[in-house]
């Protein structure tokens, strides 16, 4: 039977192709619109939080930080209430991580705060006696890229239909809405707006000062995301 | 019948023709000994042992030599 | 031209093997590096806080994982498939200048693209997405390396004097398949630049899939990237090389026929086992584990007909380093094939899932099988493609012993400290209340992450006598004929 098979690469390669492309079709396909829909309560990122998001992305923050809450009793009594499909329907990629160095973030919004991850942020063992994790002073001096954020935004409005400026269901009945603005300018000034308010709740002068001179550093970049993980 | 009990039946029958065919295949292979071109199977493992370019090959691409002298015209 | 005798040429193979040792060493000093870190973390300044960005655990780890994968051993990979492939063909690549073109712009194009995963990679420019961190211009660089293997693979194939194809081709094919579809599949990405019209970094792209989509189709990709970077391609090596050194012809044909078509059918069905507990259906992590246990057979099916193969031959583990390699590859296969069904039971999971006993089952499996595997393929080929003799054979019982302890202390400081982990994580005191803190499962890991880096510092130094004797071996190794290298190779006290 399979002999034939050796003797003919073609064949043989399109064998070994439908046996293993098999599989991925199988799992892959059935469930795949069924994932993709949002829970409610859950909101696409403006554009301060995904210019955060890029830089937990651009330090492989998900190498050591899972955001994924498993259904286990430690779990949800650590971390808060276990995962659900629907929120993460705007997170592209999706960023579970796959190891544990530190503790899972999928809701750190819930618990820490601006204040909290300025100070961690700079020298971890400050507030964390005992951390292992790396400190990350160069957040406080590079400048975030807020322009490839609005152009993210953009792509997935326009590709994957992602409500912007559109009203979506939150879990108390209201209604909330994401501001996309029209212009890359406009993008430039709301999430200047935004990190404002984050700014104003840290003590780094120089963030301060960069913040009121315009521009905005990826540590406030950075802390706009991590608080909007709820 | 929703897609879950169509998955399920599908992968139910997929296992059952899988189990009869990999069987009966290891049945045909031991019981038969050689393949089609009557070379035993085992004697395939010998593709590895003598493979200096001057060995003879277990079982030899004919019509090859021909189309081997037009290759090396180019 | 016409009466010297058609021989085998080497010349990729060569570039290939150089690139095997070198991205090898860099690949492992990262990892080093990374060990010491998580037991020291004043080493992530290690050169100064000015450049802390660069040397810091998060910018250095997907360098790590890539460097030792797409680096080490992928060139491995396409080092022995240089050399094997025409020997089992018994086609010469001096015969097609075509081919031999092919192999030399692979060569060059796939070096391109190591350049620029390892600038991309130190600037942060990543996907996050774990082995595939690369943005899409690398990707597309990578796709068109892929093709020219392909066209490459099939053109030699295609001009071969032996009609059936060798099990190592088989494996080398589905190689070349499975990596095709899988890197294609979860790469899918749209550059934003151009879709924004011109907005922001023109090398940032966004996913096509989404949250659990997204992590399904990665999974897919990365436990599969696994089986057809880290297992298919190795046991096409030591099928090919463990008969070869030792004269023994494979213990039974038929079962590695069996071997193949199980593996290629059952692997691809496992990836759900990286998402056990998640938002993924239910339907599919049960289907993951019990797949991931089914995958046990064809695993030890390639493994068990390895050691037959030994039969009776087996003074020869003791008196060749070469052959010790390749027997303790093939028991590492079959450790790391039974511990990872292990792992994917969905109450071990429950434990393991986020820990570093998940670290150390990567590693008992690549640094005791594939890289194991790949040096000794390599200390096959070098007396052959070189014509000398392989520089010293004490080194390389010196190298053997050291790295297989580092193996050792590797994989059993990591059982110790994930199982620790995972157990503290859970524990709860009598009012239910969680016993112990997050930053408490952490510091009791400090000695164990210690152990963990001399282990990994060991491996690293057997590997630096590697580069040694492979270098002593092309420029001072006794010059050897032909008659001597059939084969056992030849090595010099």
């Amino acid at each position: 039977m399979f002999h034939w098979l050796e003797k003919h690469p073609f064949f043989f390669a399109v064998g070994v192709f439908v046996t293993i492309a098999f599989a991925g079709l199988i799992e892959i396909v059935p469930n795949f619109a069924e994932a993709s829909r949002p829970s409610i309560g859950t909101k696409p990122y403006t554009t301060l939080e995904l210019a955060g998001r890029h830089v937990y992305i651009k330090n492989s923050c998900n190498a050591c930080h899972s955001q994924l809450i498993r259904p286990f009793k430690a779990e949800t009594d650590r971390y808060g209430d276990y995962s659900l499909s629907g929120e993460y329907a705007y997170d592209r990629p999706f960023l579970w991580g796959s190891k544990r160095t530190g503790p899972d973030l999928m809701r750190v919004g819930n618990y820490r705060t601006t204040d909290w991850h300025e100070n961690h942020m700079r020298d971890p063992r400050s507030v964390v006696p005992g951390s292992i994790m790396p400190a990350y002073a160069w957040l406080f001096e590079n400048s975030a890229d807020v322009d490839t954020a609005y152009a993210e935004q953009v792509t997935v409005r326009d590709f994957f239909s992602v409500p912007y400026n559109q009203e979506i269901p939150m879990k108390d009945g209201s209604k909330e809405t994401v501001v996309l603005a029209d212009t890359l300018a406009g993008a430039q000034a709301s999430a200047l707006e935004e990190a404002k308010l984050v700014a104003a709740d840290m003590k780094d002068k120089s963030v301060q000062d960069a913040v009121s001179a315009g521009q905005i550093p990826e540590i406030v970049a950075l802390i706009a995301y991590m608080n909007s993980l709820k | 019948m929703d897609i879950a009990q169509l998955q399920a039946y599908g992968y139910f029958f997929l296992v059952l023709f899988l189990v009869v065919v990999l069987y009966s295949y290891i049945y045909h292979l031991y019981k038969n000994r050689k393949d089609h071109d009557g070379v035993d199977y085992e004697k395939y493992s010998n593709m590895a042992l003598n493979d200096d370019i001057t060995d003879k090959p277990v079982n030899k691409v004919s019509d090859k030599e021909t189309k081997k002298v037009g290759d090396k015209n180019e | 031209m016409e009466n010297r005798p058609l021989e085998y040429d080497y010349t990729v193979a060569k570039m290939f093997m150089l690139t095997t040792v070198l991205l090898g060493i860099v690949g492992m000093l990262v990892g080093v590096i990374l060990a010491w870190q998580l037991a020291f973390p004043s080493v992530n300044t290690i050169l100064g806080s000015g450049v802390a960005e660069y040397t810091n655990f998060s910018r250095l780890r997907p360098l790590h994982t890539d460097a030792v994968i797409f680096g080490f051993t992928l060139s491995g990979i396409w080092a022995t498939w240089y050399y094997v492939g025409q020997r089992v063909l018994k086609v010469s690549m001096a015969e097609s200048k075509v081919l031999m073109f092919l192999g030399k712009l692979h060569f060059w194009l796939y070096l391109v693209g190591v350049v620029a995963v390892v600038v991309s990679l130190l600037l942060g420019i990543t996907t996050s997405k774990e082995y595939a961190e690369f943005e899409w211009p690398i990707d597309i660089a990578i796709v068109i390396v892929w093709v020219i293997w392909g066209l490459s693979l099939f053109g030699l194939i295609g001009m071969r004097r032996e009609k059936s194809l060798y099990i190592s081709i088989w494996y080398y094919i589905a190689t070349f398949l499975g990596i095709a579809m899988l890197y294609l599949f979860n790469n899918m990405e749209i550059p934003t630049y151009f879709a924004s019209g011109g907005i922001g970094a023109w090398w940032h792209s966004v996913s096509m899939y989404s949250g659990t989509n997204d992590a399904l189709v990665q999974w897919w990709y990365g436990h599969n990237a696994v089986a057809f970077g880290f297992t298919v391609p190795i046991v096409a090596m030591i099928y090919y090389f463990l008969p070869k050194e030792s004269g023994q012809a494979v213990f039974s044909y038929k079962l590695s026929l069996l071997s193949f078509w199980g593996l290629m059918f059952v692997y691809l069905w496992a990836g759900g086992h990286h998402l056990l507990f998640s938002t993924v259906p239910d339907w599919m992590q049960t289907m993951s584990s019990v797949f991931s246990v089914i995958l046990i057979l064809p695993s030890w099916g390639s493994a068990i007909n390895m050691l037959l193969t030994m039969k009776g031959e087996w003074q020869q583990v003791a008196s060749s380093p070469l052959i010790k390699f390749m027997v303790l590859a093939s028991t590492f296969y079959m450790f790391s094939t039974l511990e990872g069904p292990i792992q994917a039971i969905k109450s071990v999971n429950a434990i393991a899932h986020f820990t570093d006993w998940i670290v150390g089952h990567v590693h008992d499996g690549t640094l005791g099988w594939v890289a194991f595997m790949i040096m000794a393929a390599l200390f096959h080929m070098a007396p052959r493609v070189f014509k000398r003799e392989i520089y010293s054979k004490s080194l390389m019982n010196t190298q053997f012993w050291i790295q297989t302890l580092g193996v050792v202390l590797y994989f059993t400081s990591m059982w110790i400290a994930g199982i620790t982990q995972g157990m503290m994580w859970r524990a709860h005191d009598e009012f239910g209340n969680l016993a112990y803190s997050f930053i408490d499962t952490v510091t009791v890991l400090h000695p164990y992450y210690t152990i963990r880096a001399v282990g990994g510092t060991l491996y690293l130094i057997g590997m630096f006598l590697f580069a040694w004797n492979m270098y002593k071996t092309m420029t001072a190794g006794r010059r050897v004929e032909e008659n001597e290298l059939q084969n056992a190779s030849p090595m010099a006290a």
